[in-house]
């Protein structure tokens, strides 16, 4: 009895290793996950149940031009992206793998000081909310891989 | 009636064991001055609670930092004009050396169970009291975020003047982010502490926690304080670098601007 209620209580607490509902975090796009896989799905393909709007509605190469030369069609997306200079502002660098901050498409969803234009999606509001965007950064903060 | 050989065995260890279970029961309700109340600040102690016997705590940090303008800080009181997170905590021996309790902080609505067990006493020739303890914590009313920890709690005391502690604590999901979205969803922390008594009832008390791995941000935890024991009672007036009371909030530490707080623990025995 002296050991078997601290041993059984102890168990209790390594069985129950807990984590937070990445879906909370993620809010008008439930799947959205810190992987490249899924943010080309769930933010540049796809519009959200907040009502923003999806960026390869401008940004794609399929019967016109894609806004900011940025072309985030499906099998480009990547390349049009990672360390690669914005057109808008030549001296940023589109994602930097590693550093959300010096990204320059983090900059452009937050509508970050000294951006060029405006803040994406061209068309206002709804923007990425806080959780959407804190998924994206962490994609970025683990070395944007091709995941 | 003639009892045979075996009974007497039998009766004898009985008397025996329930003799020593007694005389370690009443050792427990005595007061030992160096170590009059279950926790220090916010970590715990290594004290014994009677079986079947309670205890009950307030604690209060008021939110209003103690850095700044000076004229500022007067002007609200040291804090007390802020607002306070607020924790109520009840604990219960259910077994000898065995106690478990609930703790509920104001700060998002947290509600932490706990069970503590003491594994082996300080006496001659060991110099060191060892108890274990779990916690599980969860916000939002114990709906959100949970937060199991394991730990032990190492004490010595000095005489009847001092008692000095050693924590190790593991809190698992301590850090409120998601773990796809961080680099440690766990901290391993190490609380140290101590209780000095300046007179019969008065006792100075320090501690902070370290998190020596994992999820650390912010500031360590550290508080330090003076207190009076009245009877059942102890009063503690206590300054803190952060408002944590439970250990994931202790694990998530104080805060990154490194401010001070004002606040104060009020318990009471209830043997």
């Amino acid at each position: 009895m002296r050991i078997h209620i601290p041993v059984i209580v102890a168990a209790l607490a390594l069985f129950t290793a807990c984590d937070e509902n990445l879906s909370k975090i993620a809010g008008p796009s439930p799947n959205l996950e810190p992987t490249f896989a899924s943010i080309q799905r769930d933010i540049f393909e796809t519009a959200d149940s907040a009502g923003r709007v999806s960026c390869i509605g401008c940004h794609t190469s399929t019967g016109r031009n894609p806004s900011g030369g940025l072309n985030l069609n499906h099998d480009v997306a990547y390349e049009q992206l990672i360390n690669l200079a914005s057109r808008g502002k030549p001296s940023a660098v589109r994602v930097v793998p590693g550093d959300p901050d010096a990204s320059y498409l983090v900059q452009k969803l937050e509508g970050a000081a000294g951006i060029a234009g405006r803040r994406m999606p061209f068309g206002g509001a709804p923007f990425l909310t806080d959780g959407q965007i804190l998924i994206l950064r962490r994609w970025i903060a683990i070395g944007a891989p091709r995941n | 009636m003639k009892l045979t050989l075996p009974l007497r065995l039998v009766l004898t260890v009985a008397l025996l064991s329930l003799a020593g279970s007694a005389s370690a029961q009443d050792d427990d309700e005595k007061l030992k001055p160096a170590e009059p109340d279950f926790s220090l600040v916010s970590l715990p102690t290594s004290l014994r609670l009677p079986k079947f016997s309670s205890a009950f705590r307030v604690t209060h940090r008021f939110t209003g930092p103690l850095t700044g303008d000076f004229g500022d800080v007067v002007g609200n009181l040291f804090g007390l004009d802020s607002g306070a997170v607020i924790g109520l905590e009840y604990r219960f021996g259910i077994v000898k050396d065995g106690q478990v309790g609930i703790h509920r902080s104001s700060d998002n609505r947290t509600i932490e169970f706990f069970g503590q067990y003491g594994v082996m006493r300080q006496r001659p020739g060991r110099p060191i009291d060892i108890s274990a303890a779990v916690a599980i914590e969860g916000t939002n009313n114990f709906r959100d975020s949970y937060s199991p920890s394991l730990g032990a709690i190492l004490s010595h005391e000095v005489g009847d003047r001092a008692a000095f502690y050693v924590e190790p604590m593991w809190v698992n999901n301590s850090n409120p982010l998601p773990s796809a979205l961080a680099d440690h969803n766990d901290t391993f922390m190490l609380g140290i502490g101590g209780r000095v008594r300046i007179s019969s009832t008065v006792t100075l008390v320090a501690e902070t926690a370290p998190r020596l791995r994992g999820y650390k941000p912010g500031s360590h935890h550290g508080s330090f304080g003076i207190e009076k024991r009245a009877g059942g009672h102890l009063f503690q007036l206590n300054f803190s670098d952060s408002f944590g009371t439970t250990w994931a909030q202790l694990a998530r530490g104080g805060t990154s601007s490194h401010d001070w707080y004002l606040g104060f623990n009020l318990s009471r025995k209830f043997f």
